[in-house]
């Protein structure tokens, strides 16, 4: 049974009930989100030990961090390394987008060492193996759905599929006429499968076969927009928004299949239209979860794009945005090294804690007032304690300034603490 | 040639340099803006007697007020009486709605009696005119629909509501979305049904070339009509909505390549957190081209108030960028408009119109402003009555319960604030 279809019996379940003290509210609203389909808990049912996630209206926005082997950085211990950083750093997900090296071990050795939800793309499984084999136009059907279902019995707790990339919806991004086109870059290979073969997108004419495993594992679906915008001359364009009507159509086919689904999204997006972006989203697919790359505020600062998506994610996060995928400072620039990952979570922490704030989201503000009190006195193990990254304040004992002494007794601070009835900090 | 294929060409034509003048624009602006598409002047070219009036980009926010027979009241006196009315109300075009009585006939009396631009939609008398002669909307045929078209192209109607945009897909869409209000477009209506009995595609979006050819024999502007508008605020910006509006966007792509002065009609009932980011997607799907806006009513729950719901959506979308704003009246959802509901919808209508062109910063908006709160602290009656958006009603309102031979106030008598407020300051005193 699925989290939805158990939530709909009026059963709590062990998931639900985590989520709901975690986030600090009631079951009830957990169970009810899940039935409204407002709400997903990525949890493969055959699962047991593992700490869930609630993602979705109300709760805190959460932050996933994609790690794997690249078609040419293969090794995979350096990919667990970064599993472990992503960690610490504070990722509540983390999706294996592994190309290189054998993907089932990978996948394996991540999902035996983490323990919040894991994602995949499965089809990246697919065209990384054709690779060494008949190539991608040589992937057949069946093959893919074997992978699904392999994917699926290792544990995996939530998949990205690019279904609602219809030939309807090529038709209207060739009618665009767009500045770049497709940079999905799963999307980019199905979408010239489908041209080779001029069929209809396996993924969205075999909807029914992903639902059927969905539901038979409780894997959480996140349809992922093979058209979203890699610039923002594209954004909210009639491709992107074809797809997205799509992708409401197969988000009332999987809720009433029983199966969760949320819905991936930008890329880059011109800040104006972060909050129309959001509510289209949450209209036309009736308020499912939005799982949104960035978005990248501005096209022009690859090496730093960790910095653009803070700048989207918080203003994506605020007017709704449920879930951010971070970016790293190596987007558009090389392949992610450790710190890059830690980077990138943190930077991506920072924009959902702000979108938390803009949304109200229980224990939010307490937050930033915790550690305004701890500023005032200056309460440096306190501020450690209450740091989105401790890691950035120095150890105890390594305080460069404890007592100053620049204005040769003449203190303008202690003046001012004096006169408010306070003791004197350090200025 | 259009107006658009002059402005591609570089010429600035003699509708451009007025609408410049009007406008306080240079005139060179607006003849990019056209070429562009981001602004039109409805213009047909075998009509002479209208005022041209420019709407798209930067301009003041227009007003449409639309008129016309109902087989119930197909007196076409009364119907011109609310023209002249609208008019005098300040209504920036007319549409000529009619679906009674001699359709011709009413169509050919407005634009004579008018220097306003006139819009139709001639899928009312297509429709009409199949089912006096046919029976049936359903008996209409393809051929009609064209037939109208051109006539009334032919008479110098300026601007045409086209339902282009309805099609086999974006009906699927409908179907698949489980709406509350289905379509509530008359016109999106009357085609529906017909491609759903008739199992066949809209010929006005199969055969989208021949709209352009006579668009552009005649410069006939087109405002590609919002069949599958919201008629509820439960039903705003559903996947029906932006399928159909994805579609116009790639028919006012055809349009401009055509030569063809395009804008797009859009909603209809918005709740007020979706109005900003209707307008804006219509802006991005369909590349800026104009967009004329019926309301939007802010919420379903006041019949008999709708020209008020409207003057707030109307306000919220104008600022966001619509540019041309369909009025409402209070006779909205309850029955057909008499002349008082026509002075009131389009008195509310201009009253959001320019609260919004003094948000997005037209030219001359809080200039109007300044000048009436010089008038007001003067406590010059006579000029704050010149200045109101409605003249007559101001005047009216102030005879009501004021001596008209002293200069008055009954509101606060002598404890006018006004008047305080210059004698403590030593200004020159009025009398309130």
């Amino acid at each position: 049974m699925t989290q939805l279809e158990a939530a709909r019996q009026g059963i709590v379940t062990k998931e639900m009930q985590q989520v709901a003290e975690k986030e600090r509210v009631a079951v009830e609203v957990i169970q009810q989100g899940l039935v409204e389909g407002t709400i997903v808990i990525p949890f493969n049912s055959q699962k047991t030990d593992k700490d869930p996630q609630g993602i979705g209206k109300g709760l805190s926005t959460k932050v996933s961090a994609s790690i794997g082997t690249g078609k040419n950085s293969s090794a995979m211990e350096n990919e667990l390394e970064k599993l472990k950083v992503a960690l610490s750093a504070g990722a509540h997900t983390i999706m294996d987008l592994s190309l290189g090296g054998n993907l089932d071990l990978i996948r394996r050795r991540i999902l035996a060492n983490c323990p919040v939800p894991i994602g995949t793309l499965p089809v990246y499984q697919a065209f990384a193996e054709s690779f060494t084999d008949k190539g991608v136009l040589g992937i057949d059907i069946e093959s893919m759905f074997q992978i699904i279902e392999k994917q699926a019995k290792d544990g995996v707790d939530f998949m990205g599929f690019h279904s609602a990339m219809t030939l309807e919806t090529l038709d209207r991004m060739t009618k665009q006429g767009r500045v770049n086109d497709l940079v999905s870059w799963g999307g980019a290979l199905l979408a010239g499968w489908m041209i080779y073969h001029e069929r209809e997108n396996p993924l969205y004419t075999y909807y029914d076969r992903i639902l059927e495993i969905a539901e038979k594992y409780d894997i959480t679906l996140s349809l992922a927009d093979g058209l979203r915008p890699g610039c923002l001359a594209d954004s909210l364009d009639r491709a992107q928004m074809q797809e997205l009507i799509i992708l409401g159509e197969l988000v009332d086919r999987a809720r009433a299949a029983g199966v969760q689904i949320m819905i991936k999204g930008p890329g880059h997006v011109h800040p104006n239209q972060i909050n129309a972006t959001i509510i289209m989203e949450k209209q036309l697919c009736q308020g499912a979860p939005y799982f949104v790359f960035g978005p990248l505020a501005t096209d022009v600062v690859p090496g730093h794009d960790h910095i653009t998506s803070a700048i989207g994610g918080a203003l994506a996060a605020g007017a709704g945005a449920d879930f951010l995928c971070y970016v790293t400072p190596a987007e558009h620039v090389r392949f992610p090294t450790i710190e890059d990952v830690r980077e990138g979570v943190i930077a991506a922490r920072i924009a959902a804690h702000v979108g938390d704030l803009m949304k109200g989201i229980e224990g939010a503000k307490e937050w930033d007032l915790e550690m305004s009190k701890a500023r005032l006195p200056w309460n440096t193990t306190k501020q450690k304690e209450v740091a989105l990254d401790p890691d950035a304040l120095p150890e105890e004992g390594e305080q460069i300034v404890t007592k100053c002494n620049l204005c040769s007794g003449k203190c303008a601070i202690r003046t001012l603490a004096n006169h408010l009835g306070r003791d004197a900090w350090i200025c | 040639m259009t107006q658009m294929i002059k402005a591609l060409a570089g010429e600035i034509t003699l509708e451009m340099k007025k609408v410049a003048q009007k406008e306080r624009i240079d005139e060179e602006i607006i003849r990019e803006r056209i070429a562009k598409g981001l602004l039109v002047i409805p213009k047909n070219k075998l009509r002479n007697n209208v005022e041209p009036m420019g709407i798209g980009l930067g301009l003041r926010t227009k007003v449409n007020a639309s008129i016309g027979t109902s087989p119930n009241y197909p007196d076409i006196q009364g119907e011109l009486k609310k023209l002249q009315t609208a008019t005098q109300a300040g209504a920036d075009t007319i549409m000529d709605l009619s679906t009674g009585g001699n359709i011709d006939g009413m169509r050919n009396m407005t634009i004579q009696n008018t220097h306003l631009p006139v819009g139709t939609v001639p899928i009312y008398q297509a429709a009409i005119e199949s089912i006096e002669q046919n029976g049936s909307v359903i008996a209409m045929t393809g051929e009609k629909m064209f037939e109208v078209i051109e006539r009334q192209a032919k008479d110098g109607v300026d601007f045409m509501a086209i339902h282009c945009a309805i099609n086999q897909a974006v009906i699927e869409r409908l179907k698949n979305q489980s709406r509350i209000t289905d379509i509530v477009s008359r016109g999106g209506g009357f085609l529906t049904g017909w491609m759903l009995h008739n199992e066949k595609e809209n010929p006005l979006y199969a055969e989208f070339d021949r709209v352009l050819e006579i668009a552009k024999k005649y410069d006939v502007t087109l405002s590609i009509g919002d069949a599958i508008r919201p008629g509820c605020i439960a039903d705003s910006l559903d996947r029906a909505q932006v399928q159909g509006l994805v579609f116009v966007g790639e028919l006012v792509a055809r349009a401009r390549e055509a030569g063809v002065q395009v804008m797009v009609e859009g909603p209809g009932h918005v709740p007020i957190d979706q109005v900003h980011s209707t307008i804006q997607l219509q802006k991005q799907l369909c590349q800026g081209a104009p967009f004329f806006v019926l309301g939007t009513l802010v919420t379903d729950i006041a019949p008999g108030y709708d020209h008020i719901t409207s003057a707030i959506g109307g306000t919220l979308a104008a600022w966001a960028g619509a540019d041309f704003i369909c009025y409402v009246t209070p006779a909205e959802h309850l029955r057909l408009p008499n002349e008082d509901d026509v002075r009131e919808g389009v008195i509310a209508a201009r009253i959001a119109t320019h609260a919004a062109d003094i948000a997005k910063g037209v030219i001359g908006a809080k200039e109007w402003d300044l000048e009436m709160s010089k008038a007001r602290k003067a406590l010059d009656w006579e000029q704050q009555i010149a200045l109101s958006v409605d003249p007559e009603k101001a005047s009216q309102v102030r005879q009501e319960r004021n001596d008209s031979s002293t200069e008055a106030c009954s509101m606060c008598g002598n404890f006018c604030a006004m008047k305080v407020v210059s004698e403590y300051l030593g200004k020159e005193q009025h009398s309130c």
